[in-house]
């Protein structure tokens, strides 16, 4: 894993894209923290809004750092090499992952210089700004595992780039879209039984058996009505509580005000290693077909 | 005399299958790929895969080193199966694919040191294994630059120190030496050569002068499966009519023919044609393992019948493969 971890990290300083995103991200976080703290009316020491809205820059930029990792290496044919070698999957795309994570750290290290200005000339709220940090890194680690399983589908980076925009950028307004979502019991049902036809398509797409999608519906029916006389109750709102899963944004304001939960933490690195756990399997998949 | 044989009957116990390919077939979707392909090869060959482009050679080695899997059958390398446990089987491969993998914005020697750190080498002999190879492909020189900045030539061969690195016991090559210049050939083919004095090779390859110049062994791989084996000389013979000749005679048809009947040993003899004023080609087969030659240059010549031309029509490797993956109807013994 470090000698993928190595060569993934010189990588970004050999080409452009490590330079690009840090210059990028620096220059604009930059503007962020004068405009809001420095060149205002009222001059403040409130870094927590600005970092908020940093979340966003790094968002934009993500795809720079991760359209490249796997659909490069599909596209020159060096994934012959790295799978032919005793080196595991697993070992090459944690390597790739931590090289992606430690660019972004880094120059995440380096926006700390706002806060440490601040503190000269004001009091700063230390702990809630030390927990947008920690928030913030786990945020953008999650992008960055998004981003490298979207880079294991396709061999062209531009594809890669764009796919890996467009699932964040979906992630980002699903706070909306959860709001004005039905909560009623009767959608409940609706999005279950819809939930149920699609894990039944995945299970069929991958397996090509009538017969285990046929069980694996039937069994998720079943389970909808045992809980449609158990208790109903557990419908109202699934929708918004299942979406909720996925906004990773909704977590990270918990770290903002300053509120450092375990149960917040673990949700974060296990969404990082669900999609790490994905992209292994994909390539997998796409070597056993 | 008798030790010759007692040191020869030992090598023979010594040899043992390095790789071994069982019925294994590739389906893609409904195309196979690869029709229950089986071979094994000992340890210390050459061997060569030859086959027109698309007849599953690269698909073959792909399965071997375990880059893609098969839809049925198995590998195993020096014994154990490459899929049950592959790192363990992927030790033993040295690997150079159709199209080298390199790391263009690496120079060669980040590059070779890369490919020894993800090999899992032993770190404290990580130098020496790096200038071994270099020295041995012959790219000492260009070390410190880009890959991206490098030749084809050059490429090639970094592609095959990458394959060489760590001393694996068996080298899988793939058209080692596509692209290259008449020059570089010739270089890469004699460097394959030494290499297979310490290594088992396996090298594919459509360009047959090629396999006949580096290989002790020859597979004919056509549409997904293997359509004969054997050394470049038992399958240019078996294949081919080597006690066949074309002659050009002057004289008559009649003349010729009766005179040309009279010899011992002759299988058949027929007319071809006229192609020169005065002269009649005829095509003259003689029985197996008889060499007739001498009588028909002595008979003819007692019937003052001059030959003008005699040709034998051996079948040259390219011909017997152009025949093995042409007619498959036929079956090749």
């Amino acid at each position: 894993m470090k000698a993928v971890f190595n060569k993934e990290f010189k990588s970004y300083f050999n080409s452009a894209l490590g330079y690009i995103f840090m210059a990028v991200f620096l220059l604009i976080s930059g503007i962020f923290f004068s405009l809001s703290n420095i060149i205002t009316q009222q001059p403040n020491t409130y870094f927590n809004p600005v970092l908020s809205n940093i979340t966003f820059v790094f968002l934009l930029l993500v795809p720079v750092i991760t359209m490249r990792t796997i659909a490069e290496e599909t596209h020159q044919k060096t994934d012959q090499l790295l799978y032919t070698t005793p080196i595991s999957l697993t070992e090459i795309i944690l390597g790739k992952y931590f090289a992606a994570v430690a660019l972004f750290l880094i120059t995440l290290l380096i926006t700390c210089i706002y806060p440490l200005i601040l503190s000269i000339y004001g009091t700063v709220d230390v702990w809630s700004i030390v927990g947008s940090y920690i928030g913030f890194a786990l945020l953008g680690s999650s992008f960055i595992a998004i981003g490298i399983f979207i880079s294991s589908l396709t061999d062209n980076q531009v594809v890669s780039a764009v796919g890996t925009f467009g699932a964040l950028l979906l992630i980002w307004i699903l706070g909306w879209i959860q709001q004005s979502l039905p909560t009623s019991q009767k959608s409940g049902i609706i999005f279950a039984a819809i939930l149920v036809f699609i894990i039944c398509l995945i299970v069929y797409a991958s397996t090509h058996n009538i017969y285990v999608s046929g069980i694996v519906g039937i069994a998720g029916a079943a389970v909808i009505t045992i809980i449609y006389f158990a208790k109903k109750t557990l419908f109202e709102g699934l929708t918004v509580k299942f979406l909720g899963w996925f906004s990773l944004l909704k977590r990270y304001e918990n770290f903002s005000m300053g509120i450092l939960s375990i149960s917040d933490i673990v949700y974060y690195i296990t969404f990082s290693a669900a999609f790490i756990f994905l992209t292994v399997r994909m390539i997998d998949k796409r070597r056993w077909s | 005399m008798c030790n010759a044989i007692t040191i020869k009957h030992i090598n023979k116990l010594e040899v043992i299958n390095l790789i071994q390919v069982e019925n294994v077939t590739k389906r893609y979707g409904n195309r196979n790929a690869l029709k229950d392909v089986s071979f094994s090869v000992n340890e210390g060959e050459i061997v060569g895969l030859l086959g027109p482009n698309g007849a599953g050679k690269s698909t073959t080695m792909n399965i071997m080193t375990g880059y893609i899997s098969a839809t049925e059958g198995n590998v195993k390398i020096a014994d154990i199966d490459i899929l049950e446990n592959p790192s363990e089987a992927k030790k033993n491969i040295g690997y150079l694919p159709e199209i080298p993998p390199l790391y263009i914005d690496m120079t060669v020697e980040e590059y070779l040191s890369f490919v020894s750190d993800i090999k899992k080498l032993d770190p404290s002999k990580k130098e020496k294994n790096i200038k071994y190879v270099m020295d041995l492909v012959k790219v000492d020189d260009v070390k410190s630059r880009l890959i991206k900045n490098l030749s084809k030539g050059y490429r090639q061969r970094v592609g095959l120190a990458q394959a060489i690195i760590g001393d694996p016991k068996l080298l899988i090559l793939d058209e080692p030496t596509v692209g290259l210049d008449p020059k570089q050939i010739i270089e890469i083919r004699n460097l394959i050569k030494d290499l297979g004095k310490k290594h088992t090779i396996i090298l594919s390859s459509h360009i047959l002068s090629e396999v006949s110049a580096v290989c002790d062994r020859v597979l004919i791989m056509n549409k997904g499966e293997i359509v004969a084996s054997g050394t470049p000389k038992e399958l240019s013979k078996r294949l081919s009519y080597s006690n066949r000749f074309m002659l050009r005679v002057k004289g008559s048809k009649n003349e010729i023919i009766t005179a040309i009947n009279t010899i011992e040993g002759l299988q058949s003899v027929k007319s071809i044609g006229t192609f020169e004023n005065g002269t009649i080609d005829v095509d003259v087969e003689a029985k197996k393992d008889v060499d007739i030659r001498e009588s028909l240059f002595r008979c003819l010549s007692k019937n003052n019948l001059p030959i003008l031309m005699m040709k034998s029509t051996d079948l040259s490797l390219e011909e017997v493969f152009l025949q093995v993956t042409n007619t498959e109807e036929e079956e090749i013994v």
